[in-house]
């Protein structure tokens, strides 16, 4: 379940990098199609991340001799890392659906309390995260796929704009 | 200039420490102009582009001691002999009015000016304004007011949507866009007050605050003309709260430095809803004008931008009847 989780989090935020990759960069005025893209882009590039990281812990757990022990300390690690990130999506999900509602009042206050604030604070959540999962799992071997998925979460919206400009 | 410099920098002075303190951690800046209000220029009767020096930007911005600009500015490309390369900055307006598309489509802009034109609209029609109703933009850039509103046909069949802008590259990017999504706006290069047909309602979005001191009035007095029924003007609203929100949204949401600074810049120097009222009523005295948008709901927030409205004595009670309860909602200062 942990790690469903964080694959759907991370899918998550994934595709929403994808929009804010996007966002900016066309002056047409319907652009849903655009964004869906855009999306399903960034959707697809997380899964990158997310398949190194597996295959990072899938080899760390066969290489130990207490494989079992291993995987007790990313599922606690992981367990960890949903306490701040889930706050966190359920926030912006609040914020989407109050966004529901057509009041140009109200959307622009999701983005003046919700959606920009929380941009601004995404890279230090997610830097919390991962500490909280590694400090409470108390096993080394968690920081490396930690400190893989992190970097590359963070850095793909770098990427996305890096592929944008070679396509 | 060199007035208005004193003028923001006393003010800050006068701010608390913590506001101070905070103002110089963010590197907001103190005063104008903008960094786009300077490498391009045109001649205001015959429109001809003029070469801009890079030294020479970089010399205002480094006196105005905004070594952000100066340093933005210095990163500009060069064409030959020292001056601005103007298909680069052709190109980088265009970009940095994209952004700058992504925060008013953020902050539902296309539809908060609908809401209002709507309500002047209706005002007219009530008085038998004979149409066709023909809304100008006034520095429309690269056209998001005036292609949202056609896009989402919210106005009517009698209405007659047309941007101008000084700058030819920003309307030949408006025109694009618009031909690429069917829309039947125009777009014209040159200004809105001298267009063969006039406006009957005049319309803009954060170019108030480019205009100082008695440029101010200069540009509501023309707006004094016999056709034209009303007026609706958006800009950010001045409050010691702006400077930060917009500090915050630019870095978020804007990718071009010139973009961040010149947004963030636009907040410090956005005129008080008092100044813009006296200015109005001294430029425009045959419209009575207005401010809505002044705060949020009922409460003590201000929000980004607040808009002047300016309307013909005759339409004024039908305005404000067919604005109905939005006007609380918005508040208002007369």
């Amino acid at each position: 379940m942990t790690a469903f989780l964080l694959w759907f989090l991370a899918t998550l935020d994934g595709a929403f990098t994808g929009y804010r990759e996007a966002a900016g960069r066309s002056a047409l005025i319907d652009k849903r199609r655009y964004f869906r893209r855009a999306m399903i882009k960034g959707a697809l590039f997380a899964q990158i991340a997310v398949v190194i990281a597996a295959v990072v812990v899938i080899v760390s757990i066969m290489l130990v001799t207490d494989g079992q022990d291993l995987v007790r300390a990313y599922d606690r690690a992981g367990a960890h890392m949903l306490f701040i990130y889930v706050p966190y999506a359920v926030m912006m999900l609040v914020g989407f659906l109050f966004r529901l509602i057509p009041s140009v009042d109200i959307r622009s206050i999701t983005s003046t309390v919700i959606f920009g604030p929380f941009t601004l604070i995404r890279p230090v959540v997610a830097v919390l995260g991962l500490a909280y999962g590694i400090a409470s799992a108390a096993r080394p071997a968690t920081i490396i796929p930690g400190l893989i998925v992190l970097s590359m979460m963070l850095s793909l919206e770098t990427v996305l704009t890096f592929w944008r400009k070679q396509a | 200039m060199g007035r208005e410099f004193n003028r923001r920098v006393s003010q800050l002075k006068s701010q608390p420490l913590l506001i101070r303190l905070l103002w110089r951690a963010l590197s907001i800046p103190d005063a104008g102009p903008e960094i786009s209000d300077r490498i391009v220029a045109f001649d205001a009767q015959t429109f001809q582009r003029q070469p801009v020096s890079k030294e020479a930007v970089v010399n205002e911005f480094l006196l105005l001691e905004n070594r952000t600009a100066a340093e933005i500015a210095r990163s500009l490309p060069e064409k030959s002999e020292g001056m601005l390369d103007p298909e680069a900055m052709d190109r980088l307006l265009i970009k940095v009015h994209c952004e700058m598309q992504r925060l008013s489509e953020e902050f539902q802009h296309g539809q908060r000016v609908a809401e209002v034109l709507d309500s002047l609209l209706q005002s007219l029609r009530d008085n038998h304004v004979r149409p066709p109703l023909r809304i100008v933009d006034i520095g429309c850039g690269t056209g998001f007011v005036i292609r949202w509103l056609t896009r989402h046909k919210s106005l009517g069949e009698d209405v007659e949507l047309l941007g101008a802008d000084y700058h030819p590259a920003l309307i030949e990017e408006a025109a694009r866009l618009a031909a690429a999504e069917n829309l039947s706006c125009r777009f014209v290069v040159g200004n809105a007050f001298r267009l063969a047909q006039p406006a009957t309602i005049y319309i803009s979005t954060g170019i108030l605050h480019h205009f100082r001191g008695p440029d101010l009035i200069d540009l509501f007095s023309q707006h004094n003309r016999e056709s034209t029924c009303a007026f609706l003007h958006f800009d950010f609203h001045s409050s010691s709260l702006s400077p930060f929100g917009s500090w915050l949204f630019h870095k978020v949401r804007m990718r071009e430095p010139l973009a961040i600074h010149d947004g963030v810049l636009s907040a410090v120097r956005a005129h008080t809803p008092q100044k813009l009222l006296s200015a109005a009523r001294s430029g425009a005295p045959e419209f009575v004008s207005a401010i809505y948008g002044t705060r949020l709901w009922r409460l003590p927030i201000p929000r980004a931008f607040h808009s002047l409205v300016g309307v013909r004595p005759p339409y004024r009670s039908d305005f404000l009847s067919r604005m109905g309860r939005k006007v609380n909602v918005l508040g208002v200062i007369e």
